[in-house]
């Protein structure tokens, strides 16, 4: 372990200098992230978006320690940590709900995990479920709801461990634009009212401004940050249709939608 | 926000004795009905035309047996008792035997979820042992378990270890990555991933090894029986049929027949009521 130099507090979660290869040992190596380096301040909104197939899934994975880096570190309040990191909720466009479970079940998952007791438990999961409007639905298999409610049962379950940072995956990209703008305004007052940090990994430019407080653009394969854009809305920020009407939005998407450099 | 159809209360079993709630379930119940009416036709049909060709219409009713006369058969073995001793205790073999198949496979299938090693070490021998015909392992059987129930317990098990073992660790095996990446972002461990995941995951699967393997299990222990035994559904067909009884055969068969359905329906309900998720939402 060490420790990070400068004053002040460290962030929730930095990237220094992530890479990864993959298959070196056998023939020729693949490189799917060069050297992506960011920092996600407390309370923070960061969007990642990239071309398609630029290993913001692998990206994720680094930074969930769910695969080791081929090089760079990831640190967690400024120290490096083995394994999976604690109070991090991790969220994917796949619902990933546990069929056998109802709604109410799947979103205690993470707590049953942390052996939290039976009570507590369920109180928590009726708050969130109420929350995002699903207050009725708490016994239901996920096999009798619809898209939208499933991935907000999973919104559910990714606040339910009550996680200081949010990693989320492009998980609004399979639903109709109605529900995810709506899901989006949910998460975003989750996020911003608790003061909790998120990532949100995306190809949706649109989303990526109407939501973060700051955007990274990447390249193609290897990916390395090709800049980083400043999100100052006006406004509520919680309101995705008002966000997407002003004229600074309009003009932000449209100059990252050039680095984006879609080919 | 889209609100879903009106369904039942999840947590309820449907009860197929029950009166139906709701139309779609009534009209469930009436193409069920339907079913079973055409099944029944197709029954009579058959027999009808059996019963037609052995009286008189130049079928030999001494090879061919007829459904007349084995029915008179089975009633007679209801009324002496025999059916019900042979029926016991062929039951037993088969229960005996497809439990501790299937415990005993479904255990080392799912154990072998937690190392790939071991997994990839047994692997071929796995495969040889559940390329061995079990008609083959007779012999061996008597030899070690002796002609009593104990060689048709092992004959039935033998049927049903690997097949169980195959389905539970294909069904461990199954389990999306994903999903046990989120588990270990929740900061489970492996025991918890294994109790909370792995294990109701492969139940669709260790489910569908069980209907399966009900029939194998009844196989084995007739099979057992054949070769050497004083008493069961096996020995009852065997003694009949060497001794030219056809009719006597056709009905020890047809109750052999009832037995498989009763155990493959006693699964399916251990199923629903085991795996409500599956069922209540077609």
């Amino acid at each position: 372990m060490r420790s990070r130099e400068g004053a002040g507090r460290a962030p929730p979660l930095s990237a220094l200098g992530l890479g990864k290869t993959f298959g070196a040992e056998d023939g020729r190596p693949v490189g799917v992230i060069g050297s992506v380096s960011f920092d996600l301040g407390e309370g923070e909104i960061v969007s990642i978006v990239g071309p398609s197939g630029c290993g913001k899934t692998t990206l994720l994975n680094l930074i969930c320690g769910l695969l080791p880096p081929t090089v760079g570190s990831v640190l967690w309040h400024g120290r490096e940590l083995a394994g999976v990191p604690p109070r991090v909720g991790y969220m994917l466009q796949k619902d990933l709900l546990l069929p056998w479970r109802t709604a109410m079940q799947n979103v205690t998952l993470g707590l049953e995990v942390r052996q939290v007791n039976r009570r507590e438990r369920r109180a928590m999961a009726h708050r969130l479920l109420d929350r995002l409007g699903l207050g009725d639905f708490a016994d239901y298999y996920p096999s009798a709801l619809s898209g939208g409610m499933r991935q907000r049962v999973a919104l559910a379950r990714t606040f339910a461990s009550d996680p200081e940072v949010l990693l989320l995956d492009e998980p609004f990209s399979a639903l109709d634009f109605q529900t995810k703008i709506l899901i989006e305004r949910d998460t975003a007052r989750l996020v911003r009212s608790e003061r909790r940090s998120l990532l949100l990994i995306t190809h949706d430019v649109e989303e990526a401004v109407s939501l973060s407080d700051r955007v990274i653009v990447l390249s193609h394969r290897p990916c390395t940050v090709v800049s980083q854009h400043h999100i100052d809305l006006p406004g509520d920020r919680t309101d995705m249709m008002a966000m997407r009407e002003r004229p600074e939005f309009a003009r932000t998407v449209r100059k990252i939608w050039t680095e984006l450099d879609i080919r | 926000m889209t609100t879903p159809a009106v369904l039942p209360a999840p947590s309820r079993p449907s009860r197929w004795w029950g009166q139906p709630r709701t139309s779609r379930q009534r009209l469930r119940r009436r193409s069920m009905l339907q079913v079973a009416l055409c099944q029944l036709l197709l029954l009579g049909i058959v027999l009808g035309l059996w019963e037609w060709g052995t009286q008189g219409a130049g079928v030999n009713a001494f090879l061919f047996g007829s459904p007349s006369v084995i029915a008179a058969q089975l009633l007679a073995m209801v009324k002496d008792g025999s059916i019900w001793a042979d029926a016991w205790v062929t039951g037993l073999e088969t229960l005996g035997g497809f439990v501790l198949g299937n415990l005993l496979g479904t255990v080392l299938g799912l154990s072998l979820w937690f190392s790939r090693f071991i997994s990839r070490v047994v692997q071929p021998f796995v495969l040889a042992l559940g390329s061995v015909p079990i008609v083959a392992l007779a012999p061996i059987a008597i030899i070690w378990f002796g002609t009593g129930f104990a060689s048709k317990l092992a004959m039935a098990t033998l049927s049903v270890v690997v097949v169980a073992l195959v389905v539970a660790y294909k069904g461990a095996l199954g389990v999306d990555p994903d999903q046990v990446n989120l588990m270990r972002s929740l900061g489970a461990s492996r025991r918890q991933i294994f109790r909370l995941l792995v294990l109701p995951a492969s139940l669709t699967d260790i489910f569908a090894g069980l209907k399966l393997t009900v029939g194998f299990a009844l196989v084995g222990a007739i099979v057992g029986e054949f070769m050497s035994s004083s008493e069961g559904l096996g020995h009852a067909i065997f003694k009949a049929g060497s001794l030219y009884a056809i009719s006597k055969v056709f009905a020890a068969l047809a109750v052999t027949v009832a037995l498989a359905l009763v155990l493959s329906a006693v699964v399916s309900r251990v199923e629903r009521a085991l795996l409500p998720w599956r069922h209540d939402f077609n």
